[in-house]
């Protein structure tokens, strides 16, 4: 339920108080905000309070893409406020529903609007085109007492006031001169006094009418606040904080499919950025893209029914819109050629939310990646990340020729970080993998992708050379295993109490949701690790190219899109 | 070298480790154990400082005591670039001297606060000194926003940092502690996060570091 009041739109800030990396500290109606500029420009006005143990965001750290807060440094991401990353669980993708909750805002005469649930226009500003603003002047007092003593405000022969229908207030002197008033109610006994001049002063002129508003304002808070402390002192204000949004609270819908793509997303730029390759760069139809974590990858469905996955690559606090690359690939099923031939500047598409299955720790002291051919876009997002935060990282991208490398522009960033390795045959380029491979180490990690062929060469290296599993991560973006699919066995489902058999020629995916049971899935070909399922009993016949050798070995993970029980029976954690 | 009577929770032991990191001073740490030993009340700490105050610092005999009293000692002595405590200029001397009374009355209300809330000093008059550290966070916040119109960082004007910075920035810092919130104050707020990047500069319990400003 939202009063009449909630929906107003109050100015909480001056433009100029949002100084670059700097979190400003606002209220509203009892009501708390951390209100900071990201370094592109955008306002955000966000719940005062960390998701996690309630501490003030304003005392975070605004690194000009995420807010990190300074207790156990969790951060959230520039516009959406969903969290990107907690350092406590490092190797984790933080879940979508965790999100603080954001505020109408709107950055317009030189002030901050914002409003519980604000909606519809702006006060009318008619006459105030060039402005001044001048210094905000906090008074303990409740807003009322303010107003009324506003509309006696002086500064200059013959002033005439009048209230609006908006409650701004509005001073006119003989001349001209105007100065609009807002007031802001912090809370019951808090409001602070935001003033407009309908002119532009610059250099001295507008220190002495700064100074000259400023003491007469001071003077009348004097006033203001000798009448207020012979008042009985209003109770605070309680602003209820809602928990979590509407939408993320939810239960998604049943549905036949569970690749849900709920988001409808416009085709804004399309251009090639390498021989064969084509980068696409889509903004929401309506309302804001959720969160993405650097690793992640959408689902994209395409106009002729294909269903295809693209890693983003977009750097942190880059949440206006989503990039993907695509290489045209002629012999594959027709998903990148349709892309590539077909899809249009403007055209609209569905695509899923971002799914994150390759996350990326930012607690290593250094971090290698090995990006080969178009492989190289999951890579790109982490490289920006660990760039942003100023960690340490190598970035090797192996392509055919210079003019096979992908996004050269935003890789610039990286600097002598990037070392780009062109036209190195197999033999080549495991020496130079080796080479780059030779220093394993506590907490050094590495990300690999790129080709089959390719990856399980530095994978095969890594091992040689003594890197730990845990400190490998790969992705491949296709499975070349060829699938057997010709065994029939038992499946027990613990948690849902179900018996199944899954025949030749299908998979368990396909037979759990003929079941009614609803498992996500996304690539359904064992690269991407969305179908994994736990496994409580049983010897599972591994054919996927997500799960690393010794969580194959370990047996208590299987993908249920391609991988089959070895034996006549599995026991699934579903 | 330099013995600094210290306890990690004073906001004006906590001046004289700023200066001495921003300077690069060595010191020893001769800790006392504030609260809850009580051991500036001690015989022999009463030797040292009969005010039963911290800080002191003893530089080779020389002893002095009194926060401000020792940012203009070891920065008159110390500091070859001559920017905390310009000796030859006698505007900005005043200027620093009229900033260090200042910070002295921050201490009077916003460290009361703090001690009546953190440490149990429940003889103090919470209302009051409160409201006279609302006061004056009033007068320093006007100050900075007016010295930010002119394109001025710092609390006297000039393009670094003095010891009026030094002396101010602890218990404006601290204030929450207290019970004293700085929502009010954009501008002091700022002046916090510039301060917090000097070069060299360090923490102490309750004040966290700042991110990197843009120039990076």
């Amino acid at each position: 339920m939202t009063t009449a009041l909630q929906e107003l739109w109050y100015p909480v800030a001056s433009s100029t108080d949002l100084v670059k990396r700097h979190v400003y500290q606002a209220q509203l109606l009892g009501r708390e905000f951390a209100v900071w500029r990201a370094d592109d420009g955008y306002v955000n006005v966000w719940e005062n309070r960390c998701l996690h143990r309630g501490v003030r965001l304003s005392i975070g750290i605004n690194d000009g893409r995420e807010l990190k807060c300074q207790y156990h440094g969790w951060r959230y991401a520039n516009r959406t406020a969903g969290c990107t990353y907690i350092p406590a669980h490092p190797a984790d993708a933080p879940a979508r529903t965790i999100c603080n909750n954001t505020y109408p805002t709107q950055e317009a005469f030189g002030l901050i609007w914002t409003g519980d649930a604000a909606q519809g226009d702006l006060p009318d500003m008619n006459g105030f085109e060039n402005y001044t603003v001048l210094r905000p002047i906090p008074v303990n007092a409740p807003q009322q007492l303010v107003a009324l003593a506003l509309a006696e405000y002086t500064f200059a022969d013959g002033c005439q006031s009048t209230t609006d229908d908006d409650r701004s207030i509005t001073i006119t002197a003989k001349e001209g001169q105007s100065i609009r008033f807002f007031v802001q109610p912090c809370d019951s006994n808090l409001t602070i006094i935001r003033g407009l001049l309908n002119r532009k002063a610059l250099g001295s002129d507008r220190i002495s009418i700064l100074k000259h508003h400023n003491f007469l304002l001071d003077e009348l808070r004097g006033q203001i606040e000798a009448k207020a402390t012979n008042l009985e002192t209003p109770a605070p204000m309680v602003a209820k904080i809602a928990k979590i949004s509407q939408e993320l609270s939810e239960i998604p819908s049943e549905s036949g499919d569970p690749r849900v793509a709920d988001l409808r997303v416009q085709l804004m730029k399309k251009e090639m950025t390498a021989e064969g390759v084509v980068s696409l760069q889509f903004r929401a139809v309506k309302g804001k893209l959720p969160t993405f974590q650097p690793g992640a990858h959408i689902d994209v469905h395409l106009q002729n029914g294909l269903i295809r996955q693209y890693s983003l690559t977009n750097g942190p606090g880059e949440t206006d819109q989503y990039t993907i690359g695509v290489k045209r690939e002629p012999d594959s099923r027709g998903g990148s050629v349709a892309i590539h031939d077909d899809l249009r500047e403007g055209d609209v598409l569905a695509i899923s939310a971002p799914r994150n299955n390759f996350p990326l720790r930012r607690d290593a002291l250094h971090t290698i990646f090995i990006a080969g051919g178009i492989g190289v876009t999951p890579l790109i997002s982490m490289g920006r990340t660990l760039n942003a935060q100023g960690l340490g990282f190598e970035f090797h991208y192996f392509v055919q020729s210079e003019d096979h490398a992908a996004f050269k522009t935003v890789m610039g960033e990286f600097d002598r970080a990037l070392t780009v390795h062109k036209g190195l045959a197999p033999d080549e380029t495991g020496t130079k993998l080796r080479e780059i491979l030779n220093e394993p180490g506590q907490a050094r990690h590495v990300y690999i992708c790129g080709p089959g062929p390719m990856l399980e060469s530095a994978l095969e290296i890594a091992r040689e050379q003594g890197w730990a599993d845990e400190a490998v991560h790969f992705e491949y973006f296709k499975n070349t295993t060829e699938i057997d699919d010709t065994s029939s066995f038992e499946i027990d489902l613990a948690r849902s109490a179900l018996s199944l058999t899954v025949p030749a020629g299908q998979t368990i995916l396909q037979v759990l949701r003929e079941n009614g049971i609803n498992m996500g899935s996304s690539c359904e070909q064992g690269a991407c690790g969305t179908c994994r399922c736990g496994v409580i009993e049983g010897e599972v016949n591994h054919q996927d190219v997500y799960l690393s050798p010794a969580e194959k070995t370990e047996g208590k993970s299987i993908m249920t899109c391609v991988s089959r029980a070895a034996g006549d029976r599995l026991i699934l954690d579903i | 070298m330099i013995k600094l009577y210290d306890y990690e929770l004073s906001g004006n032991c906590y001046k004289i480790r700023l200066l001495m990191s921003f300077l690069g001073i060595e010191y020893t740490p001769e800790l006392i154990d504030f609260y809850p030993g009580k051991q500036h009340k001690s015989k022999e700490f009463r030797t040292v400082n009969p005010l039963e105050q911290l800080p002191v610092i003893d530089d080779n005999g020389f002893v002095l005591r009194d926060a401000q009293a020792i940012l203009v000692y070891l920065a008159s002595k110390y500091d070859s670039s001559n920017q905390w405590y310009p000796r030859d200029d006698a505007a900005k001397l005043g200027e620093i001297a009229q900033w260090l009374a200042f910070a002295d009355a921050i201490t009077g209300s916003s460290s009361a606060a703090r001690l009546h809330d953190a440490l149990f000093y429940h003889e103090i008059d919470l209302d009051a000194v409160r409201a006279s550290a609302h006061r004056l966070f009033r007068i320093l916040d006007e100050h900075l926003f007016f010295a930010e119109e002119v394109g001025q960082n710092w609390i006297c004007p000039g393009d670094c940092p003095t010891i009026a910075d030094i002396a101010c920035f602890p218990y404006v810092m601290l204030s929450e502690e207290g019970g004293i919130s700085r929502m009010t104050y954009p501008a002091l707020r700022r002046w916090c996060d510039r301060f917090k990047r000097i070069p060299n500069f360090c923490v102490m319990s309750g004040v966290f570091p700042a991110g990197p400003s843009d120039t990076a």
